[in-house]
C-alpha cells in the first residue's frame, strides 16, 4: 500500500481533471457497450428461432426477421421422428451432472494443492499439466478409447492362468463417458490461478485455531470461492452437454446416445434441412439456459453477501 | 526457516524428529491426496494416451494395417525437411507435405495473433462494465452467455447462414461480400465467430477474478487518496494477473487447436486459407482415404511444442502473475 | 451454496460407483422374450413378440444415420428379419458422425461392426489392408449370385475375381431442369438424346444474371465435373490407379467447357447466388438446371414441394455418354465370429423383398436387376432417369488410394480457375503435379 500512496502524492491534478471528465461520461459509455454487446449475441439465436419456427418449405421466403408463417412443424417433427429422445434426454442430463459434479470437486482439491501446498515434484506436475493441455484432441482419441474400452491389449494381459484386462471395458456405456471427463487440466489450472489470487489470512486463522487441510478446503476455502466453483461448474456442464467427439466413440446403441448423437441424425447424407437441424439444437440448447437462468441467483448471492471481502 | 535449518543441521539427518521436516512430509502427503483423482485420470489417460501418441508418431499408420516403424520419416515430411533422412546420393526426390508449412502455420499463427488479443480485451471490458452498479446486470450476463452455451457446431452453421451472399450479414449493411467462398474473408469470417463465442465465457472469468479482489483493497486505497487511474493500474490489473495469465493461455492454446468452427464451416477451403493445424492434423488422421495418423501424431508434437513456445513468451510478457514455482 | 456442498460428495461418489459397477450388456443365452416396437409408415405401430432360442449368433451392423425416417425403415426390415430368422441377433449400431473416423477408430481398436456401409470411393483402402472378408463361398452357400446385381455395381465391389461387398443401393447423375424456366425462355425441354451443344445452347438462352438466374450449375465440386471428362473420352486416373489423367488433353477440353458456363453467365457456382449447394439454388429457381443425384428428389419434395421439373440422363458429350456411378455396399469384416449369419443378414437387405421396400420409400435405388421394370420406376420417371444412368456409360466414383487427394485437387483446380483466375491448363497440371506426389508418397 506504500508504493500507492506516494505515487499518489506524484501526480494528482492532471489525471483528476481526467477523471471528472470520464465520471461524467463512464455511465453512458458502460451502457453503449453492454447494449451494443447484447443485441450482437442475441441475434443469431433469434434468427435461428425464427427460421426455426417457420415451416420447411417457407424458409427462404421473406420476412427474415419474423416467423411468417408461423410453424410448430419443424420441432414436432423432431420430437415425433426420434422415439428415443427422452432417453437421451436423461442420458445427457446424467452424464453432464456426474461428470460437472465429480469435475469441480476434484479440480478445486488439485488447483487447492497447487496454489497453497508445498510438495514434491509440484513444478514437474504442474508444467506436465499444462502441457497435456496443448496436445490437440485428435491424435489422443484413439489411445483414450483404447483404455475406456477393449483394452490396450486385446483380450486382456495374459499372465499364466490370470488375465489382466488392460481396458475399463466401459464402450457403449455411459461411464465411459464420463470417466475421462471427470477431472480436466483446463479445471485444475483455472482454480490453481483463482486460489493464488484469494488472500490467504482466513485460512491461516484456521489453521491457528487447529483445523486440518481437508478441514480448511471443505469448511473454509470451498465455500468461499463459490463463484469460481459455479463458474467451472458451468463451463463443465455446457461443455459436456455439447460434447459430440467423445460420446460419439464411445456409445454405440441409439439407446445409449446423448442428446447431440441423437440430434445429428437430422444432418443427413446428402443434404440438410436447416430449419430441422436449427430446432434440434435449440432443444439441446434449452437446458443449459435453463440452468444458467437458475445459476444466476448464486452468483449474485455470492458476490453481495460473503462477510469475507467487507473484512 | 533458513535459520531454523541452519541451527540445528543434524535435524536434517534424525528423521521425525524435526518438527519442520515431519509437517512438510505430512503436507506433502496430504497434497498428494488432494491430487489423487487427479492423477489417477492423468496416469491412466494423458499420460498413456500421449505416449501411445509419440510413439505412433514414428510410424507409418493407416489405421487399418497396424502402425510398422517409421523413423523420423513422419516429421521430415510435415516440416518438409531434407536433412533429417540420410540418404543414398541417387535416390528419388523425396516427397513431402507442404501444407504445414506454406499454409496451416502461417494460418494458425496469424488467427493465434489477432484473435486472442481482441477476445481478451473485449472480454475485459465487458467485464469491468459489468462490475460497474448499472443495472440489468444479470440480465446482461444472461444474455453475453448465450452464444458460449450454444454449441461451438451449432453456433458454426448459423454463422454459414448469417454470413452467405445474400445473408443477414451482407443485407444489414448493404455489402456484397461471399465471406466463406472469398479466400480474402473467410478466415476472418471464422475470426469474429471465435471472438464471439469465446468472449462471452472469458468475460465470465474475469469477472469472477474482478469480483474477488477484496473490497478492503480498494478501500485502503481509496483512504491513500488514490484516483481511478492509480486504484486500475497499481491494484485491479495486478490483482487480476493470474487470471489474465489464465484466459490468455487458454485462448492461446484454443486458438492454436481451432477445430470445430473450420470443420463445420469450411473444411480448411477455399484453397486452403482456412486449413489450420489442428485441422490438418484431423484431415490427416481421418478424413483421407489413406489415413496419415502417423504424420498426424507428429504435427501434434510440434503443435504442442508451439503452443509451448508462446506461452512461455507470454509468460514473459504477463510478468509476476507467474505459474506454480515461479512466483 | 452450503447444503448444496453437503451433498456434492456422496452424489459423486454414488454415481461414480454406479457408473463403475454398471456391466457391459453382454446377450444373455437363455430364452428371453423381446418386445419390438417399430414404427412402420406413419401410424401403424406394429408390436412383435419374438420367441429366442438359446444359442443366437450376434452380428453388428453398423451404417451411417441417413434421417431418422431411413433408419426406422431399415430397422423394420431387420425386425421382418428376426422374425424369420430367431437364431440371429442384429444389433443395430447407427452412426450420427464422421462415419469413416468412427469406423476406423473402430478397427484400429478391434472392435468393428460385422457387417458395415462400405462406400466405393473408400473400398480401394479397404481391400488393400485385408479388412474385409471375401465372400464368394458365403454366397454360394447362401444362394446369392453375382449376375442378380447390376453388373458395374457388383463389379465395383469386386477386386482381382474376389467379390468383398453386396451393393446395397446406388444413386448416379441426372440433369435436372426446371420446367417452367425453359417455358418462360420458350426452349424445348430437354431429352435423354441431349448433346452438349444442346446443354449449352439452352444455358445461353436460360440465363439472366440480372436476375440472378443461371443456365447450369456449374460447382468447383469433384463429384460433377468428372463426368464431362468421361464424356469426352477422358479418364481422370489409369485403369489401375497407378497415375492421374487430370492433365491428358482430354481433361483439359473437358474443363474449359465446363469452365466455360460460368465464364459466359451461361452458369454459375451455387456461391454465386449466395448458397452453399446447388441443390438449393436449383428449388430456389434460380439455376435453370443441374448435375444431381436421386437425393436431390426427396430434398425438393420437403424444402421446395411446388417447383416444377423433370430429370434426364446427362446429355452426352463428343466421345459419348459418361456418368458417376455413387454406391454403397454391406461388407463383412474379417474379424467377424459369425460370418455365416452376417451374409443372411446381408442377403436379407439385399433381397428383393427388402429393396422393393426401400425403392417404395423412395430413399434409394435398387440394386438388383430383377427390380429395374418395376411398377415404380414406372410411375417415377425422375427415379428412373437416375437408374437409367446405371446402364449408360457410368463408370464408379472411386480414384484409388488417394481419392480424398485426387478429390481435393480436382476441387481446388476448379476453384483456383473460378476464384483466382488461373488457366485451364495451367490448373489442372498444378493438381496433376500434386496427385502424383500423394501416389508416391502412400507407396
Amino acid at each position: 500500500m506504500a508504493t500507492i500512496s506516494q505515487t499518489v502524492s506524484k501526480k494528482a491534478t492532471l489525471s483528476d481533471r481526467l477523471i471528472v471528465v470520464l465520471d461524467r461520461i463512464k455511465t453512458p459509455v458502460f451502457y453503449f457497450i453492454l447494449i451494443g454487446w447484447a443485441v450482437l449475441c442475441i441475434a443469431p439465436l433469434y434468427f435461428t428461432l425464427v427460421f426455426s419456427l417457420k415451416p420447411v418449405a417457407n424458409v427462404y421466403d421473406p420476412p427474415l426477421f419474423w416467423p411468417i408463417p408461423f410453424s410448430l412443424e419443424n420441432f414436432r417433427d423432431v420430437i415425433g421422428a426420434l422415439p428415443l429422445f427422452p432417453r437421451w434426454l436423461l442420458n445427457s442430463t446424467i452424464i453432464s451432472l456426474v461428470v460437472t459434479f465429480a469435475r469441480v470437486l476434484f479440480c478445486a482439491m488439485a488447483g487447492y494443492a497447487f496454489a497453497r501446498m508445498e510438495f514434491p515434484l509440484k513444478k514437474f506436475l504442474f508444467t506436465a499439466l499444462l502441457i497435456s493441455m496443448m496436445i490437440p484432441g485428435q491424435v489422443t482419441l484413439i489411445p483414450n478409447f483404447l483404455v475406456v474400452g477393449p483394452g490396450i491389449i486385446r483380450g486382456g494381459l495374459k499372465i499364466g492362468d490370470l488375465t489382466i484386462p488392460t481396458g475399463f471395458g466401459l464402450m457403449d456405456n455411459l461411464g465411459g463417458v464420463i470417466l475421462p471427463g471427470i477431472v480436466a487440466a483446463f479445471g485444475i489450472f483455472m482454480m490453481t490461478q483463482f486460489y493464488k489470487s484469494i488472500p490467504k489470512e482466513l485460512e491461516e486463522a484456521a489453521m491457528m485455531d487447529g483445523l486440518g487441510r481437508f478441514g480448511i478446503f471443505f469448511r473454509i476455502v470451498l465455500p468461499i470461492s463459490t463463484t469460481q466453483l459455479l463458474t467451472l461448474a458451468l463451463l463443465t456442464f455446457q461443455g459436456e452437454w455439447n460434447s459430440f467427439m467423445w460420446p460419439l466413440t464411445i456409445l454405440r446403441t441409439p439407446e445409449n446416445f446423448t442428446l447431440p448423437i441423437g440430434l445429428n441424425w437430422f444432418r443427413g447424407e446428402y443434404y440438410t434441412l436447416i430449419s430441422k437441424v436449427l430446432a434440434g439444437s435449440l432443444f439441446n440448447t434449452l437446458p443449459i439456459l435453463i440452468i444458467f437462468f437458475i445459476f444466476q441467483r448464486y452468483f449474485t448471492q455470492s458476490i453481495a453477501g460473503t462477510g469475507l471481502k467487507e473484512g | 526457516m533458513a535459520e531454523m535449518v541452519s541451527n540445528r543441521p543434524a535435524g536434517l539427518f534424525r528423521r521425525g524428529s524435526n518438527p519442520e521436516k515431519r509437517k512438510k512430509r505430512s503436507e506433502a502427503l496430504t497434497a498428494y491426496l488432494f491430487l489423487l483423482p487427479y492423477l489417477f485420470i492423468f496416469l491412466t489417460f494423458t499420460v498413456f494416451s500421449i505416449g501411445y501418441a509419440f510413439y505412433l508418431s514414428f510410424t507409418r499408420y493407416n489405421l487399418l494395417r497396424p502402425p510398422e516403424w517409421w523413423g523420423l520419416e513422419g516429421y521430415r515430411r510435415v516440416l518438409c525437411l531434407e536433412a533429417l533422412m540420410p540418404r543414398a546420393e541417387d535416390a528419388p526426390p523425396l516427397t513431402c507435405d507442404d501444407l504445414f508449412i506454406k499454409k496451416a502455420l502461417p494460418n494458425t499463427v496469424k488467427y493465434t495473433l489477432i484473435v486472442v488479443p481482441t477476445q481478451t480485451v473485449l472480454s475485459l471490458i465487458l467485464a469491468f462494465a459489468m462490475d460497474q452498479k448499472l443495472r440489468f446486470r444479470r440480465l446482461f450476463r444472461t444474455i453475453y452467455y448465450l452464444p458460449s452455451v450454444t454449441s461451438s457446431v451449432v453456433i458454426s452453421l448459423i454463422f454459414v447462414w448469417l454470413f452467405s451472399p445474400l445473408g443477414i450479414v451482407n443485407q444489414i449493411f448493404n455489402l456484397n461480400i461471399n465471406w466463406l467462398n472469398d479466400p480474402r474473408y473467410a478466415f476472418y469470417t471464422i475470426m469474429i465467430l471465435n471472438v464471439f463465442t469465446t468472449s462471452g465465457t472469458l468475460m465470465l472469468i474475469f469477472l469472477a477474478g474482478l469480483q474477488d479482489i477484496p473490497t478492503a483493497i480498494y478501500e485502503a486505497a481509496s483512504i491513500d487518496g488514490a484516483n481511478k487511474f492509480q486504484v486500475l493500474r497499481y491494484i485491479t490489473i495486478p490483482m487480476l494477473r493470474p487470471v489474465v495469465f489464465f484466459v490468455v493461455t487458454v485462448g492461446l492454446i484454443g486458438c492454436f487447436q481451432v477445430f470445430d468452427q473450420i470443420y463445420v464451416m469450411t473444411s480448411g477451403g477455399p484453397l486452403d486459407s482456412t486449413t489450420t493445424v489442428a485441422y490438418l492434423i484431423y484431415k490427416w488422421a481421418f478424413r483421407d482415404t489413406t489415413v496419415k495418423m502417423g504424420q498426424a501424431a507428429a504435427l501434434s508434437f510440434i503443435l504442442a511444442l508451439i503452443i509451448l513456445v508462446f506461452t512461455l513468451i507470454q509468460r514473459r510478457i504477463i510478468e509476476g502473475s507467474g505459474s506454480v514455482g515461479s512466483a | 451454496m452450503k447444503t448444496l456442498l453437503k451433498w456434492f460428495v456422496p452424489l459423486m461418489v454414488l454415481s461414480l460407483l454406479l457408473a463403475a459397477c454398471q456391466p457391459a450388456a453382454t446377450p444373455t443365452p437363455e430364452k428371453v422374450i423381446e418386445t419390438v416396437t417399430v414404427e412402420k409408415e406413419k401410424e401403424v405401430v406394429k408390436t412383435v413378440e419374438v420367441e429366442k432360442p438359446a444359442e443366437r449368433a450376434v452380428v453388428r451392423l453398423s451404417g451411417w444415420a441417413a434421417s431418422p425416417e431411413e433408419t426406422a425403415l431399415l430397422q423394420s426390415i431387420l425386425l421382418d428379419f428376426t422374425v424369420e430368422n430367431p437364431d440371429i441377433v442384429v444389433k443395430y449400431e447407427p452412426i450420427t458422425g464422421d462415419y469413416w473416423q468412427q469406423l476406423k477408430t473402430s478397427i484400429a481398436s478391434g472392435v468393428e461392426p460385422d457387417v458395415f456401409y462400405m462406400d466405393i470411393f473408400q473400398f480401394p483402402a479397404f481391400v488393400r489392408d485385408e479388412v474385409l472378408l471375401p465372400i464368394d463361398d458365403l454366397m454360394a452357400k447362401e444362394g446369392v449370385k453375382r449376375d442378380d446385381f447390376i453388373p458395374s455395381l457388383i463389379d465395383a465391389f469386386s477386386e482381382g475375381g474376389v467379390t468383398y461387398g453386396i451393393p446395397k443401393d446406388f444413386n448416379t447423375l441426372g440433369l435436372f431442369y426446371n420446367k417452367d424456366l425453359f417455358a418462360q425462355a420458350g426452349i424445348a425441354e430437354p431429352t435423354d438424346d441431349w448433346t452438349w451443344d444442346d446443354l449449352k445452347a439452352a444455358a445461353e438462352a436460360l440465363s439472366d444474371p440480372a436476375n440472378n438466374i443461371y443456365g447450369l450449375g456449374v460447382p468447383a465440386d469433384p463429384g460433377r465435373f468428372p463426368i464431362f471428362v468421361f464424356q469426352n473420352g477422358g479418364s481422370i486416373m489409369t485403369d489401375d490407379y497407378s497415375d492421374t489423367l487430370l492433365d491428358s488433353p482430354a481433361a483439359i477440353e473437358a474443363a474449359t467447357f465446363y469452365t466455360d458456363f460460368r465464364k459466359n453467365q451461361s452458369g454459375a457456382i451455387p456461391a454465386d447466388v449466395g448458397e452453399g449447394w446447388q441443390g438449393t439454388v436449383f428449388g430456389k429457381g434460380q439455376f435453370a438446371m443441374v448435375y444431381e443425384g436421386g437425393w436431390l428428389i426427396p430434398y425438393l419434395k420437403q424444402q421446395f414441394p411446388n417447383i416444377n421439373y423433370g430429370v434426364v440422363t446427362p446429355p452426352a458429350g463428343p466421345k459419348g455418354e459418361g456418368n458417376l456411378i455413387f454406391t454403397v455396399a454391406y461388407v463383412i469384416s474379417r474379424n467377424s465370429k459369425n460370418p455365416e449369419a452376417a451374409m443372411r443378414v446381408i442377403n436379407y437387405l439385399t433381397g428383393e423383398k427388402a429393396q422393393t421396400k426401400v425403392l417404395e420409400s423412395g430413399f434409394a435405388l435398387p440394386t438388383r436387376l430383377s427390380l429395374q421394370n418395376s411398377e415404380y420406376l414406372k410411375t417415377n420417371p425422375a427415379s428412373s432417369a437416375i437408374f437409367r444412368g446405371a446402364l449408360q456409360g457410368a463408370r464408379p466414383f472411386v480414384w484409388g488410394l488417394v481419392g480424398s487427394d485426387v478429390n481435393e485437387q480436382m476441387g481446388k483446380a476448379l476453384e483456383r480457375i473460378y476464384l483466382e483466375n488461373q488457366p485451364v491448363d495451367a490448373a489442372l497440371k498444378q493438381a496433376a503435379q500434386v496427385i502424383r506426389q500423394k501416389i508416391a508418397e502412400v507407396k
